[in-house]
């Protein structure tokens, strides 16, 4: 029993920074119809940049976590900009972007490597305590922050896209990308800044993994690729799905993991995200956007 | 008309493998040259695969390092445990990647291009796991796999100019089988296919098992390149395996230019000798690599056959405006 609930809270908190990768992912198809392979390598960037504002420059944790947001917010704002907008506006073959957007995670990951180091650098820990019991187990307070936090996040999203004027801008330049522009809607800059709040997410989830797993240079790159799993598995598309698919991947991996072995851990994310695609691609939410590709 | 284009592409073709025939004498018979060149042979036959996949049949695999994995592993395995002769069980174990290859296409097949591109990374990542994971350690997990090197009934192809003019014969024969393929009617079809699914549904084209043949067929050449890579190096490591080596032939095709026979060839010796070019730059190669790529992308999508086709499509453009204010 003790260690069922420990592997549940470890396996939530790994499964909320999937959810807010995979966000990331949703929304970014939502708003665009494209596919980001640089959310994960968005992630290592966010957790170096953590690293440097909390621990090498001292700041406060809560200013080094907006910090990094924002730095991430620019970066994934000027990669649409930069890049992805140039491409579409060439009227390329999807497969330039997808490229595009791997030859964008090999230069963060690499540039990551190249500013700070290529060895597992530690995050130093956000509390005094270095545990706190929960219902009889002590567990690390950075991983409930994490569970907190990423609830905490998509709460603020789900608020922001729901009913801010900006998000209910994106939602309809989403939806209807000639409509929106016809009503005075901005749509480029609303793309722009879609990708940017999936770059700030990703950013702050690679925050919150550091103190659990430390910091290094291939940390997201696995990540993101295991967040498709939960994308796929909630219904690529759909921000709720990648909430409650993100979450189920991490308890799920964790699981499997705890109980059955850890070598089947990695493998079990990749096998769910094949069945998922084979036999139900629109994910537990039913999210149809799949099929119009 | 016809017959003055079809010659001079003859000529085109004669040319190319004579100057691929001289490549040792011109690179001076340097070993580590000729092994660079062993290498774009292999990658020749391996993006060219990829091409009838995606240049052809319009579809995208993001996971073809499996199929890699496939043919160099199961060669090697197929080899030491059933003494096979390297030679023979290099095409068992590329007809058992077509096979799968078709097995994975069933399913896949009716997925569209994104979400195609995450379900072949999903198996290859199921595949570099079962390599780094495998039952009994047949694989070697991280230590690597170890064999002896290909020698064709006792011919032993023992440096690299030998295997280079090996590489050449199975380049030569791929290339061969791959435009004998593109132009039948299997061929016909799957450019329909490319063009509008919907209408060749419409005419009657049978579109799942194209795109299953597609991806066999493009699972032979690639699984088949593997194996040569065991044969040239005679080890194998489970990081040779990871999603960057299916995008780095994903590279190779695009930067060449896809949908020609040429493309996949001249994106195979500009990549392998950039990449080893910037080997010198150690840790910053694959930043370098990065920076590169993105340009590349963003300034000539279309590859460098697309480019020139682009200039050409230019100077004619030019040639004609002359003409019109003449006249």
């Amino acid at each position: 029993m003790r260690m069922l609930i420990q592997l549940i809270i470890t396996g939530l908190a790994l499964g909320g920074v999937y959810s807010l990768i995979s966000m990331g992912y949703s929304l970014i198809y939502k708003a665009s119809g494209l596919m980001t392979f640089a959310q994960g390598d968005i992630l290592t960037v966010g957790a170096f940049l953590g690293l440097t504002f909390y621990r090498f420059l001292k700041l406060p944790y809560i200013v080094a976590l907006l910090l990094t947001m924002a730095v991430a917010f620019i970066i994934g704002f000027l990669l649409e900009k930069g890049v992805i907008r140039k491409l579409l506006n060439k009227n390329v073959n999807a497969i330039y972007i997808v490229l595009a957007t791997i030859a964008v995670s090999y230069i963060f990951q690499n540039g990551a490597q190249a500013i700070w180091s290529s060895k597992v650098e530690y995050f130093p820990s956000v509390f005094s305590t270095d545990s706190v019991a929960v219902l009889g187990v002590n567990v690390q307070p950075e991983s409930l922050l994490c569970i907190g936090a990423s609830m905490i996040c998509m709460i603020l999203l789900h608020f922001f896209m729901t009913k801010t004027r900006i998000g209910t801008s994106m939602r309809a330049a989403a939806m209807d990308s000639m409509a929106a522009e016809s009503c005075g809607i901005n749509v480029s800059l609303n793309t722009g800044i879609t990708w940017g709040i999936a770059a700030g997410i990703a950013a702050i989830g690679g925050i919150f993994i550091g103190p659990m797993y430390g910091v290094y240079v291939t940390l997201g790159s696995k990540l993101g690729t295991k967040g498709f799993a939960g994308a796929v598995m909630g219904g690529y598309g759909n921000m709720y799905g990648a909430m409650v698919g993100g979450l189920l991947l991490g308890l799920l991996e964790t699981l499997v993991a705890g109980y059955i072995s850890s070598e089947l851990r990695n493998l079990f994310a990749y096998i769910i995200l094949i069945i998922f695609l084979f036999v139900k691609p629109t994910g537990i939410f039913n999210e149809q956007a799949i099929q119009d590709v | 008309m016809k017959n003055k284009k079809l010659s001079g592409n003859l000529l085109k073709c004669l040319v190319a493998v004579v100057v691929a025939l001289l490549v040792p004498v011109l690179l001076g018979g340097s070993s580590y040259m000729c092994l660079v060149a062993c290498f774009v042979t292999i990658y020749t036959i391996s993006a060219s695969g990829l091409d009838v996949l995606y240049g052809y049949s319009g579809q995208i695999s993001m996971g073809h390092a499996a199929f890699y994995a496939i043919g160099g592993y199961g060669a090697g395995l197929l080899s030491e445990y059933l003494g096979i002769p390297l030679f023979i069980s290099m095409f068992i174990a590329a007809a058992i990647a077509a096979l799968i290859g078709a097995l994975l296409a069933f399913p896949a097949s009716k997925l569209k291009f994104h979400f195609l591109s995450l379900a072949t990374i999903a198996f290859g990542e199921i595949i570099y796991q079962i390599v780094t994971n495998s039952p009994g350690r047949i694989t070697g997990n991280y230590n690597g796999f170890f064999h002896s090197k290909l020698d064709i009934f006792g011919l032993k192809l023992d440096n690299n100019i030998k295997f280079y003019y090996f590489g050449l014969v199975c380049v030569v024969l791929f290339l061969i089988a791959k435009t004998m393929i593109v132009r039948s009617r299997t061929g016909r079809a799957f450019i329909a296919i490319r063009e509008n699914t919907q209408a060749a549904e419409g005419m009657g084209v049978n579109v799942r098992k194209y795109k299953i043949i597609a991806f066999a067929v493009s699972a032979f050449f690639v699984a088949f390149a593997g194996s040569m890579y065991l044969g040239l190096v005679g080890y194998l490591h489970p990081d040779m395996y990871l999603q960057k080596q299916s995008v780095l032939f994903v590279t190779m095709m695009l930067f060449g230019g896809s949908a020609s026979l040429a493309g996949p060839i001249i994106g195979a010796i500009s990549i392998e000798i950039l990449l080893e070019g910037l080997r010198t730059f150690e840790e910053y190669q694959m930043l370098i690599y990065g920076i590169l790529l993105l340009i590349v992308i963003v300034a000539m999508p279309g590859g460098i056959v697309g480019a020139v086709k682009n200039i050409k499509a230019g100077i004619l453009r030019r040639r004609a405006q002359k003409l019109d204010k003449e006249v």
